[in-house]
Parts: structure tokens; sequence; C-alpha cells
């Protein structure tokens, strides 16, 4: 689990070209894109480049021939001038639009991987890492991608002219320039590295000094209670002092590094001044030429410090851009077979072809076979998660329709599991489950979900309105349907107390409504979906006894026809399954209704006894509080 | 604009003299850069031209102090020492004034950290509760960077533009006036776009932040609840949702790069022709011979280092006003008052509390209409164990945060061995009493860590045995790393029960003169419950403890009970006495005794329908 944390990026001291190009790939789908901005790239170094050339030959013309062409100069740096301003304008919109463009595609096809991943992939990755995946690294990676070509381009293409023209205008002076420039080269790269070292650093500590805040409140009566005020700040200040420390560094590094290279720089403008006012005294080379020689030297630091700022991004992004690509390459485990993909097309076409007749289409699924749900059996179904022991082994059960099976045991015991499986969000490690005594592995994953209905301990609601959240069962259901539902599971009263009723905003999450609101609405919205199977995990252990009443009378509607599987403790709903299964070590223990298992006076007996003492005692002291 | 100065003004307070030597030596650095292209100048216009300068003029001056060094002409490798030496020599300067503006800035965030940290825990726990944690987080971590940001880069950039202006605009005067003003004329237009531009699109800005925001939320919400569009197989259904918001961010960041490219291709255009401008009037008065090609070569290097300051003027002013605002949300958490201002802490009896309570006529309420607690007296005497039992909502939670002093009472008496409660000093108050509380928090420190929090200088020893009376010892040690595992979001998840045992061990070690139970064993089966009660009893000694429950196993271990309804004791008394009387308590006892008769009876009913 700890190595799915949202751990900093290791630094990859080599870069991946093979991740790269995929990358780059990526970027080529825009194709008319990647073109304008590598023109881009060369019009901006031919316009950097052309600027000190224009400056030298109005030097040379004032000097040498009295200014006769100085208009012309003036109106072609004019001309480069707008050049270039045009030139930024384009490949800020493309190469900004590229990156915006690239982040937005990996990150839907990234959410589209996550909706089809099987939950074992979610087991072991926390909510948090995936969504800094989805957006932090999409936008980092894009950026790179975009931004970086074109100043690689940029970058190449100025120093290759600039050096050029160096060569062509004095070469021996040229190589003594280019010489004092290599050293520069190696600066950069060792600071960039060391820079991003650091400033990776920072945070990492910054993002403890978060957890810290987060603790700092959460915590603030076990702090208050403990008096541990001195010990938590002489803590928080090691952290706060160490993120100091990190800082200093990366300014301190940054403070060596821009005055070292640009005393280089100064180096190879007062050389090109020493060789080439030598070679100005001796008529090898015109006054122009030389205040070129300076302009160059100074330009030279520019695309020498973006190219290696580039390449060390890129290799402090590579573990982002690994983690990016390998979530887009993991094949969903659980998927229609092609066999059953191919009979979903056919019974599509034949539908579409009217080939099926009436009676029959009405009573076939979306994958073309039975629709109605008459047994699940569990043969001989052994599950264990990724890592760990067996949850279940060789564990055998059916179920017929209209049956309501109560999942009771202690926890860990193998209950939740056994409901997984049956919504197939895991199958089983070996063994079958049937459905009308097919393998469901062989009918469709769509068909089967849209056949569940679930209520989960902890409801989850979507932000948006109450309407919407129920409507998510049925997306196609009326208003008229959507409050019946919410009347059934009496969930009506309160939502119509609500500011705005059923168009009321239910805050992220939900969180403007309480526990047991969620969970009345999570219960409309599985009952409008009209489930063939009901699964109920550990739903009413969050609401208090009232609420629980309430629905009590909606639950037993949505009971009813259906096959159900509830995990609870409350014995109301315990009480009347047809069913009742105690659970432990994976294995069927005790199985019959609430009477038998009474009579046996085993574990179901002690388990019951237990709750019932304590249900008593409940409304015994809510009656007082009432009363 | 000036208000906001004035507050980051006051914000520098105690690390002025570091940015006044950041700002001498960043001073002394342009000085030194700017004497490098002197010599540039000299050099073309008097060494290889041949010319004489005047003398009195700054560039005559150079040339003096230039031939102290020997005969130029032949000497010109002089040229190379003076060029690199001067930028070395600002590069030395250039460091010490970002080494001293880290110290200032960093040093500034760190005191700024420390001091909310401190502050955020000394808050009323109340406070914390009626404020959302997130947006309370994001002032002390985010908003602090920002403040940082600004202080570390644009302080600095505000002050390098008005020196580099001072420097540059005195050297460029004594060289030529006329060339001066031709220099400067594009500057203020640039500086004024650059202001009104970045604030006219701040609303841009803010809108991609929105649009981050919105889409982070959907994938969020779409991930914790992934068993929910499974369950439903709504998977398209929330493609489309998430598609929505994820092409508006996309859109809504492509508007915001038109604006910048507008904004960068104007500025960048306007610089260029400013350069442009000197470089064609400096040549004409060449032409003219009313200028030197060596002072054009200085002015075209001023005025270089002189435009970047000026375009990211705009860029420098919209920082100023996010540090503003940064600044005020956390001036409004820093301005709220602590539970306890520091200089009245209250008093602290030098001697141990013995466990005597006296509670009498004391009532509470949140704020609304209705009392908490509404007149409720009672007494517990050292050593003694109380139970206190009711429904939801009577007031026992309410109790136990005024003894804490985490709450304040107004009306009527808290007496601890005798001395009223709301005089005492609170952590002192809190040293001698121990809690466990419901939802028990754990800090994301190992195992053993979090139970020594109890009481520091703990030996593992005791730990342990504190573990063990809590019955989690055997837990802890099934675990492969035992008592150094590690709990919270980067160790392992506690389920509820093992967590309120935990807790309990941290209140055993703590060995306080009271220890309050509220509901702490409520998520622990019965068994285990009993194995800790008992070990309480057994520890017990002079240790007054109170037991808030709803469950009658919980509290017939105690001394004594009181019954708690609505803000009111209706009962009170020992479990003999209380099973006698008739009330809520009895009604609760006879569950526990009369359950077989009662479930013969149900088990009747039941099977009548079925059969």
């Amino acid at each position: 689990m700890s190595a799915f944390q949202p751990q900093e990026d290791t630094f990859h001291s080599k870069l991946d070209f093979a991740l790269w190009r995929r990358l780059f790939q990526r970027a080529c789908t825009y194709r008319k894109r990647v073109i304008i901005l590598f023109i881009g790239a060369i019009v901006a170094a031919i316009a950097d480049a052309a600027f000190a050339l224009i400056t030298k030959a109005a030097i040379d013309d004032v000097v040498l021939h009295g200014a006769n062409a100085l208009w012309d100069y003036a109106w072609m740096y004019v001309a480069v001038t707008t050049v270039l301003a045009i030139d930024i304008w384009f490949f800020i919109m493309y190469a900004g639009g590229l990156a915006t463009s690239m982040s937005h595609d990996i990150r839907r096809d990234a959410f589209h991987r996550l909706q089809e991943l099987e939950f074992s992939f979610y087991d072991t990755r926390p909510v948090g890492w995936l969504i800094s995946r989805l957006t932090s690294d999409c936008d980092r990676l894009s950026r790179i991608i975009a931004w970086g070509f074109l100043d690689l381009v940029w970058g190449f293409c100025l120093i290759t002219m600039i050096s050029i023209i160096l060569l062509v205008m004095h070469w021996q002076l040229g190589l003594i320039v280019l010489a004092a420039l290599v050293p520069i080269i190696g600066i950069s790269r060792y600071f960039q590295k060391q820079i991003l070292l650091n400033s990776r650093e920072g945070r990492k500590y910054n993002s403890q000094i978060t957890a810290s805040f987060n603790e700092a409140m959460m915590g603030i009566r076990t702090t208050k209670t403990l008096v541990r005020e001195a010990e938590n700040l002489r803590e928080f200040q090691t952290l706060s002092q160490n993120l100091f420390a990190a800082a200093y560094k990366t300014a301190l590094q940054s403070a060596v590094y821009y005055p070292l290279v640009m005393t280089l720089g100064a180096l190879a403008g007062g050389l090109a001044l020493w060789r080439g006012g030598v070679a100005v005294s001796g008529g090898f080379l015109t006054l122009g030429a030389l205040v070129a020689f300076i302009n160059y030297a100074g330009q030279f630091f520019n695309p020498i410090n973006q190219i290696a700022r580039i390449l060390t991004e890129m290799q402090g992004a590579q573990a982002a851009g690994e983690r990016v690509i390998s979530l887009l390459d993991t094949k969903p485990a659980i998927v229609d077979s092609p066999e059953v993909k191919a009979r979903m097309d056919a019974h599509k076409t034949a539908m579409a072809n009217g080939e099926i007749p009436g009676e029959d289409a009405a009573i076939l699924g979306l994958d073309g076979y039975p629709d109605a749900i008459e047994t699940i059996e569990f043969r001989d179904v052994t599950f264990a998660y990724a890592t760990g022991e067996p949850v279940l082994r060789n564990f055998n059960l059916t179920v017929h329709a209209g049956e309501r099976i109560a999942l009771v045991g202690p926890s860990g015991g193998g209950k939740s599991t056994i409901v997984s499986l049956v919504c197939r969000f895991y199958e089983p490690t070996s063994g079958q489950i049937l459905i009308n005594g097919v393998d469901y592995r062989q009918r469709s994953l769509a068909w089967l979900q849209s056949k569940l209905g679930i209520v989960l301990q902890t409801p989850h609601l979507f932000g948006g309105t109450v309407r919407e959240n129920i409507r998510y069962g049925r997306l196609e259901a009326t208003d008229a349907e959507v409050e019946s539902a919410a009347r059934l599971v009496n969930a009506d009263g309160f939502i119509r107390a609500l500011e705005k009723g059923y168009d009321s905003d239910v805050g992220e999450g939900g969180n403007r409504l309480s526990t047991g609101q969620k969970q009345l609405l999570s219960f409309a919205r599985a009952l409008i979906a009209n489930p063939r199977i009901f699964v109920m995990d550990e739903a009413t252990s969050s609401i208090d006894t009232e609420t629980e009443q309430l629905i009590q009378k909606g639950l037993e509607t949505i009971f009813t026809g259906r096959i159900s599987f509830v995990i609870a403790h409350r014995l109301s709903t315990i009480r009347n399954a047809t069913r009742i299964l105690v659970i432990q070590k994976g294995q069927i223990e005790e199985s019959g209704t609430h009477d038998a298992l009474i009579h046996k006076r085993g574990h179901y007996y002690s388990l019951y006894t237990n709750q019932y003492k304590r249900e008593k005692e409940e409304t015994v002291l809510e009656s007082a509080g009432a009363g | 604009m000036f208000k906001t100065l004035k507050i980051v003004w006051a914000l520098l307070a105690g690390r002025r003299k570091l940015y006044f030597a950041a700002l001498l030596c960043l001073g002394v650095s342009h000085l030194f850069n700017y004497l490098a292209p002197l010599i540039g100048s000299v050099t073309l216009d008097f060494v290889l031209s041949g010319k004489i300068p005047e003398p009195g003029t700054l560039l005559g001056w150079t040339h003096r102090l230039m031939a102290l060094a020997g005969p130029l002409k032949d000497n010109l490798w002089y040229v190379v020492i003076g060029m690199a030496g001067l930028t070395a020599f600002g590069g030395i300067f250039a460091y010490y004034k970002g080494r001293l503006v880290s110290l200032a800035s960093d040093g500034i965030a760190r005191d700024l950290r420390d001091r909310l940290y401190d502050h955020v825990q000394r808050l009323p726990a109340r406070y914390i509760d009626t404020h959302e944690t997130g947006d309370m987080v994001q002032r002390c971590t985010s908003d602090v960077d920002t403040t940082q940001q600004f202080l570390s880069n644009q302080v600095v950039e505000i002050g390098n533009a008005v020196l580099l202006l001072g420097i540059a605009l005195p050297l460029m005067y004594l060289i030529d006036t006329r060339m001066t003003l031709v220099s400067l004329c594009l500057i203020l237009p640039i500086t004024l776009f650059a202001f009104f531009y970045f604030r006219s699109i701040k609303a841009v800005f803010k809108s991609v932040d929105e649009a981050e925001g919105a889409l982070t939320t959907v994938i969020q919400e779409n991930l914790t609840g992934i068993r929910v569009v499974r369950a439903f197989a709504r998977q398209e259904h929330e493609e489309k949702k998430f598609a929505t918001r994820n092409s508006r961010y996309r859109d809504n960041q492509y508007h915001q790069l038109r604006m910048m490219a507008w904004y960068w291709s104007i500025s960048d255009f306007a610089s260029l022709l400013q350069l442009g401008i000197a470089l064609f009037a400096g040549a004409y008065w060449v032409a003219g011979g009313t200028l030197t090609v060596g002072q054009l070569f200085a002015f075209m290097a001023y005025l270089g280092t002189l435009l970047w300051p000026v375009r990211h003027m705009g860029r420098v002013l919209t920082d100023l006003g996010k540090a503003s605002v940064s600044l005020t949300r956390i001036r409004e958490i820093l301005d709220t008052p602590e539970e306890t201002p520091r200089e009245a802490p209250g008093a602290r009896p030098e001697q141990r509390l013995a466990g005597g309570i006296q509670i009498s006529g004391l009532r509470f309420s949140h704020g609304g209409e209705r009392h908490a607690l509404n007149g409720v007296g009672f007494e517990v005497r050292p050593g003694e164990s109380l139970a206190i039992l009711g429904p939801a909502g009577s007031g026992k939670s309410t109790l136990m945060h005024l003894l804490l002093r985490l709450y304040d009472y107004s009306e009527g008496s808290i007496r601890l061995d005798g001395h009223e409660l709301s005089t005492l000093d609170r952590q002192w108050v809190r040293s001698q009493l121990g809690v466990v509380m419901q939802e028990p928090f754990l800090f994301s420190k190992t195992l053993r860590e979090n139970i020594r929090l109890g009481r520091a200088e703990a030996q593992n020893e005791e730990i342990e045995a504190a573990a063990d009376a809590a019955a989690i010892h055997s837990t802890i040690t099934g675990f492969k790393e035992g008592y150094d595992t590690l709990i919270g979001e980067r160790g392992i998840t506690l389920s509820g029960g093992q967590r309120q045992r935990v807790a309990i061990a941290r209140a055993i070690l703590r060995n306080p003169a009271i220890l309050i139970l509220d509901d702490a064993l409520s998520a622990v089966d019965s068994e285990t419950e009993s194995l800790i009660l008992d070990a309480l009893k057994k520890r017990r000694g002079q240790r007054t403890t109170l037991v808030i429950a709803h469950r009658l196993t919980t509290v017939m271990h105690a001394d004594r009970m009181i019954v708690l309804d609505k803000g009111h004791i209706i009962q009170q008394g020992t479990h003999a006495e209380l099973s006698q009387q008739e009330g809520l308590y009895r009604r609760l006892w006879n569950i526990q005794t009369s359950l077989e008769e009662e479930f013969a009876a149900e088990v009747l009913t039941n099977l009548a329908p079925t059969n």
C-alpha cells in the first residue's frame, strides 16, 4: 500500500527516450499544431539572431558609409520586430493550446480507463493518489511536451545559428567565444539538477506541513486534553525549519548559478573584445562586427539555460510519465469476453432488424440471454484479494428469486466479499458463479450491473440536486417517479422541508445533508433503479433508530420479488429474511430462518441476544429522551 | 494599493534590515554590472578608434582609470580581466542579495507557519468545529506560500526596478541627455499597459482556477463513489459529466492563453521597439558625430537590463493583489482570540488533584434557546466511580466538555478539590484529567508513539502494560511491525474498536487523577469491554472515574450512577438502589434479566404468522 502513497518522484539519471517518444506521439495527433510550433520556434530563433546582425549593419553603415542606408535598416528592424511579435502570439497560442489539448485528452483517456478498471485496482491506490495522476501529472507532462518541444527547437536553432554567424564573421574569434561557452553548458546542467532536487525536497516538507495542520485541526480535542500543545509545536518547528533549510539551499544554489554563468558570459564578451579589438586594429574586423560578437556572447546564455532546464524537468517528470502511461496501459481484468461482445452485437442487430419475435424480445437481456434472474449459484468458489489469504474457501450457495438472504457474523468473515462477488466487482479466484445456471462470465457486465441496486454503509451522493441524485438510479425516470421513490422510503418529508425541496443542492458529496438523510436518498436511488438484485451492506448502521423505522416500510417494498443480500446488525432487517447465513472464516457456519436458528441456540442465538439487548436499551433510552 | 503596501510593510517587521541589506547588495551588484559596458564602450571608442575622450565626463573618467593599468592599446587583455572581474564582483553581491532575501522571506514564512500552528492549537475547540477544516488548512499553507512567493520574488523585484532606474538613469544622463529621453520614452506606457492589462484579466485567471476546482471535484466524487457508479452501471453518464468539466477547463485555459498571447506579443513588440528607437536614434546621432559608437553600445546594454523588470511590473502588481488577499485570510485566523489569554492563564495548584468533584446549579447552552445542561448538581468523592447514563442529547458530553474546560460555563459552579474550575489554568486542569472519547483521534505516528502521548517519559514496558490492560496488546503484537506499526494515511487503518482501545491504553498510561470515558467502548464487543473495565477497576487506586455511556453493561460496574435527561438529573444512586426504583434505570435493568421470557414470547409471536 505504502508504495502508492503520493510520494515525491525519484530523479532519473537517464532519460527514457522510449517513454518520451510515446508521450510525444500523443502530441502528434495534433499534427498541424506541432508543425506550426516547429516553424514558429525556427522563426523566433532567426529573429533573435537577426537583431544583432541589424545592429552590426547599422553601426557599420554609420561608421563606414556615413549613414546612407540607416532608414533601410530601421525598417528592417521594425519588420523583424513585427514578425517576432506575431510569432510570439502564435507560439503561446499553439504551445499552450497543444499542452492544454494534450492534457485534456490524456485525462479523458485515463478517466475512461478508470471507469473500466476492476475494484482490486482501487484497493491498492488511494483516491488522492489517483486524483494527482489525473490533474497535476497530466498538466505537467503536457506542458513539458509542448513547451519543451518549442524551447528545444528554438534553443538548438538559435545556438546553431549564432555559432555559424560567429564562425563566418571571423572564425578564430568565433572559436574563442564558443570555447568559453562550453563550461556554461556543464554548469547549467549541474545547477538545474541541484535546484530541482532541492525544490522537490521542499515540496516533500510542504506536504508534511499540510498534513500537520490538518492533524492539528482534526485532533484539536486530543491535543488539548493531552496538553500536547508545546510538544506538537516543537515537532512542527522541526518540519518548518526543514522546509526553511530546503528553501534556503535552493535560493543559495540559484544565487551562485546565475552570477556564475553571467561572469562566464562577460568573460566570453571580454575575450571577444580583446581578440576582436586586435583584429579591428589590424583592419580584419569592422567595429559593428565586434559589437555583434559581444552581443552574441551574451545572447548564448538564455538558450543554454532553457535547454538545461527542459532536460532536467524531463528527468524529474519521468516518474510521472511512467505512472500516467502505465495507467493508460493497464488492461481491465473484468470485461466482457469477445464471445459475449459478439453475442451482444448479434442481439442488437437482430433486434434492430426485427428478427426476434416480440414475446422473446421482451424477455431477453441486452446480451441475448434471458433477462430475468431466477437463480444465483456459488459453486465451489474460492476467493482471495490480491495480497493475502483466501477469504472464501470452496463456498457453495444457491439463491432463488424472491429470496432475501441476511448475512451475519464477525467482521472480516467474508460477508462483504460474497456480495462483491455477486456484483462481479471481483471474480472468483477459482470456482464459478452461475446466473440461471450460466457462468456469469458469459453474461454481459453492463447487463448484470444494470440489474443491481446497492446501498452501502457510508452513503455516497454526487454534487447536484436531490432530484438528480435519486434519478441517478434510472436516468430516464420522471419527476413523479422520483418523488414516489422518495415517498416509499419516507424521504419525501425531509426533502420537502429543504429550502428548495427536490431542487435543493446537496453540496459536494452530499455534505449539506446528514448521514441519515443521505442514506434515505441512496435507498430511493436504489429503489428507482428497480433492480433484480438488491444489496445492502451495513446500510442501516449509519442511521439512528428513528430513521431506520422510517425506512423499514420502504425496505419491505424494495425486498419484495427480488433477490436481496443484506449485511446488517439491526434485527428488524435480519429477522424477516427468508434465510439467514452466519458467515465465519469464509464458510457458512449456520443457515436457516430466524426461528430455526434461535431454536438451535448456536452462534446466531448469541449474536441475536447481544444485539437484542443493545437495541432494547437504545429504545428505552430514546423513549426517555423523547418523553 | 496603499493599504496593501502597509500590510506588507508590517509583515517585514524584524527583517527589514535584511531586506535593506539585500537591496544594498543588489544596488552594488548593478553598479558593477553597469561598469562593465563602460569598459566596453571606452575600448570601442578610444582604444580602437583612437579618439581622446573629453576630460570630466563619465567616459573620460573611465578611460583615465583604465589607463592607470598601462598602455591599453598594447594590453587589450586588461579588458577581459576588467569586464569579467567587474561582473564577478557584481555576482558576489548578487549572491549575497539572494542569500539575504531568502533568509528574510523564508524566515518570515517559517515564523508565520509556526505562529499559525501555535495559534490554531490554542483556538477554542468550538471555533475549529464551526469552520471548514479544508479552508483553514489552505489558509495556513497555500496562503502562506503565496505570501512567501511574493516576499521572495516581488518585493525585491519592486526594489530592483527602482534601483535599476535609480542607477541607470544618472549614468545614462551623464553619458547623453538626448539618448536618455529617447531610451525611456516607451517605458512608462509599457508599465501602465502591463498594470491595466493584468488587472482587467484577473477574472480570466479566476475562471481557470474555478474550472480546475470543478474538474477535481467531479474526479473525486467519481473515484470515491466508484462502487455506486458501477452498481448502477453509470460509467457513460459519469464520462459525460466529466467530459463537460474537462472541456470547460480546457476552454477556459484557451481563453487565458489568448489573453496571455496578446499581452506578451504586444509588450514584447513595444519593448523591442524601444530598443530599436534607441538604436536608430543613436546611430543617427553617431552619424552626425554627436554620439560615439561606444556610448551607443553602453546605452543598448543598459536598456537591455532595464526592460526586463519593466515588462514584469504588471505581474508584480497582480501578485501584490494576490498576496494581500492571502494575508487578509491569514489575519482572520490570527486575529481570532485564543481560548485563554496568554497573560492570564489562571491558577496552577502545586498539588496533584485528589479527584473530588462538586457540581452545583450548572447551566450551559450551545447558543440556542434550549439549555444543554439546566441546573445540574452532583458530587463525586475522590476515588469514586460515577456512571452517567442518558439518551443522546441529554447533556452527557456537554458535561465532559465543561469539565475539561473545552467549553466555559456561565452559570453554576464546578469545583475540583474545592478549586473553582474557571479560576484554574486550562492546561493544568487538562493535565490532571484523562479522557477517552467515542471517536478517538490518533496521530499518524507509530502505535507506540501514540500510546506514549499519554506520558512522554513512559518506558516501553509501561506502554505494553497499558496496552495489555486495554486489551489491545495481542492485536498490536499481531501486526508485522508490532508497536512500531505506523497508523493513519501512510500506515494501517485501525477499526473503530481498535482505535478506542489504543486511546484507552493512552489514558491508562497517563494515570490521571480523574478519568473520563465518554462512550469510549461503544465499538468494543461486550466481552472485551468487561475485560477492560475489570482491568481499569484493578488499577484504579485513588483515581476518580466518570463513565458516560448508553449501554447498561458499561455503567453497571460503577459505584454510583446518575441518569440525565434533557439537561436534568432524573435519577441517581447505586445500582442496588436504582434497580429497585421505578424509572429508566430499572427498565434498562429489566432488559438484562427478563430477556429470556420476553424473548420466548417474541419468538412465539413471530412464529404465529409464518406458520
